[in-house]
């Protein structure tokens, strides 16, 4: 099968820099993979690397066997990001940002033809997922931070993609809404999904996790995975 | 309503409606991606269209619609380039542009009272004709927003997310900023190229004061955006004033007005919502 992420000899340069130096990450389809490292090691820097959201100045990357360039199924690929985005302040309420995590599954030269009731559920399923039912209506950038950090996994559960990429996805949330994280992505993981995490407590997704790659100045340093 | 009877005001206050549904709903994106002052730099890259239309003899609005689309693509280049150089180049545009027009409606012998007409606008002389051209831009903006509307959307909350997602960011991206080259053209005759783009921007600001939602506050800045037009150039009949100034003038008001009940309400809301978070129990059932 295909591997979801495919990273061979990665580079990448931010502002001159060296920042990620030589990776090597085989993501398989079902690993739940821990990026682990201080403050700087590149971890973010290494997750978007693999999405092909920056650029790599050496060696290659594949998204389920393609280049990220030339990738076209993004239905299939999950991200959250360290931060929920502010853009230029225009308010918008949380069920607008969960569903745009859909919007690779519509069909881009007919939207009309999007099925608006699976959407709606599917944005429902996501948003009950993490404790946000009801909170639909609510602006996301009135909520405390640790609740836009569940509407932020909430944005890539509802696209209901096969691969979730989480940047931080449990920094700031309060111990309750992460054992309800965890539970959300053990069923995720064990219907054959493939995660991909950063964190720097694993506290409640610890069980979960089926590899941990450490990462320290742009390298990775440990890999308890690399056997396979 | 007696001044229905001339038909000069009849045009201007379709027009005026046009501009109030449309500066505004591509305005909201505009707003998002941080790019207020968009507007401003096509409209002074428009007027150099107009003196091209004027010298030439064709049109003046298909000259600035010409030469403001491809205004907004280089400006649209330059931002998507580079970071820090961007500002300057697009200051130069800004100058150039600007520069330009007036050199070139000078040599059209066009003279500065149409200079003026121009910069600042000047509903009197808007033809039926021009009114079928701008009423057609306008249904091609509208139905840009309601297309493509959710990709907008995603690409003005954070372009990293859309490329996550798959989007063109550099098609959606190209096509914000020719949708809004075509705003100015359609607000252009009506509010002039120094203030267009104040409609793209005060009414969303306005909005943003007490909208929760994206949709929300796209829809009231339009609302707020055709009162302040059409009221605007009520006034301007009404006290012999510029519409252009005029409707600006009445687009700050409501932005005012917005300001000063908006916070209060913004303040009781997030109140409430901390409340409501507190209660995690509450919430599952
Ligand atoms: N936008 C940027 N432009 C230039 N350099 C950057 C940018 N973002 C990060 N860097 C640099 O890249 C390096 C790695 O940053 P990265 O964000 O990948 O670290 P991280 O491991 O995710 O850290 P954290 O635990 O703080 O999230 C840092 O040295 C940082 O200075
Ligand atoms: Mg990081």
């Amino acid at each position: 099968m295909t591997p979801p992420f495919e990273m061979r000899g990665g580079h990448v340069r931010r502002d001159g820099r060296d920042v990620l130096r030589g990776v090597d990450l085989r993501v398989a389809a079902g690993d739940v993979v821990a990026v682990l490292g201080p403050n700087g090691a590149g971890k973010s820097t290494l997750i978007k690397a693999l999405l092909g959201l920056l650029p790599l100045s050496g060696g290659s990357t594949a998204v389920y066997g393609v280049p990220p360039a030339r990738f076209r199924d993004w239905g299939r690929v999950g991200y959250v990001p360290q931060r929920l985005p502010m853009g230029g302040g225009v308010p918008a309420t949380v069920r607008e940002v969960v569903a745009s995590g859909r919007v690779a599954r519509r069909s881009r030269w007919l939207p009309a033809l999007t099925d608006r009731g699976a959407d709606r559920a599917a944005v429902d399923r996501a948003l009950a997922a993490v404790g946000l039912a009801g909170r639909d209506r609510d602006t996301a950038h009135l909520l405390s931070g640790g609740q836009q950090q569940r509407v932020l996994i909430a944005r890539a559960l509802a696209g209901e993609p096969d691969a979730f990429v989480l940047d931080e996805p449990t920094a700031g949330v309060d111990a309750t809404s992460q054992l309800d994280l965890a539970g959300t992505l053990g069923g995720l993981v064990a219907g054959g999904r493939t995660v991909v995490l950063v964190a720097h407590e694993l506290g409640p997704l610890a069980p979960l996790i089926t590899r941990t790659v450490r990462l320290a100045g742009g390298r990775i340093v440990a890999d308890d995975g690399e056997a396979a | 309503m007696e001044m229905l009877q001339f038909e000069y005001m009849r045009i201007g206050l379709v027009m005026a409606v046009l501009i109030g549904l449309t500066a505004p709903a591509i305005g909201t994106f505009v707003v998002q991606r941080r790019l207020a002052l968009l507007g401003d730099g096509i409209g002074h890259v428009a007027l150099t269209g107009i003196g091209l239309g004027l010298l030439t003899g064709s049109s003046p609005i298909l000259g600035a619609l010409a030469v403001s689309v491809l205004g907004a693509l280089a400006i649209e280049l330059l931002r998507a380039r580079s970071r820090s150089g961007a500002d300057v180049a697009l200051a130069l545009l800004f100058y150039g542009g600007l520069a330009g027009g007036v050199v070139l409606t000078g040599r059209s012998g066009a003279g500065t009272a149409s200079l003026q007409s121009y910069l600042f606008g000047s509903i009197t002389s808007v033809t039926a004709a021009d009114l079928y051209v701008i009423a057609g831009l306008a249904a091609a903006v509208l139905l840009v927003v309601a297309l493509f509307g959710r990709e907008l959307f995603l690409l003005s909350q954070d372009e990293e997310l859309a490329r996550a997602a798959g989007l063109p960011v550099r098609f959606l991206s190209a096509l914000v900023a020719v949708t809004a080259a075509v705003t100015v053209v359609i607000a252009m005759r009506a509010i002039g190229l120094l203030l267009v783009s104040a409609l793209m921007v005060v009414p969303v600001a306005a909005a943003q004061q007490f909208a929760r939602s994206f949709r929300g506050t796209m829809l009231a800045a339009m609302a707020a955006g055709v009162l302040s037009a059409v009221a605007g150039l009520a006034g301007s009949y009404q006290y012999d004033l510029p519409p252009g100034p005029s409707i600006v003038l009445l687009a700050l008001a409501v932005f005012a007005v917005a300001v000063a009940a908006g916070g209060p309400l913004r303040r009781r809301r997030t109140a409430a919502a901390r409340a409501r978070a507190a209660e995690p129990e509450v919430m599952k059932s």
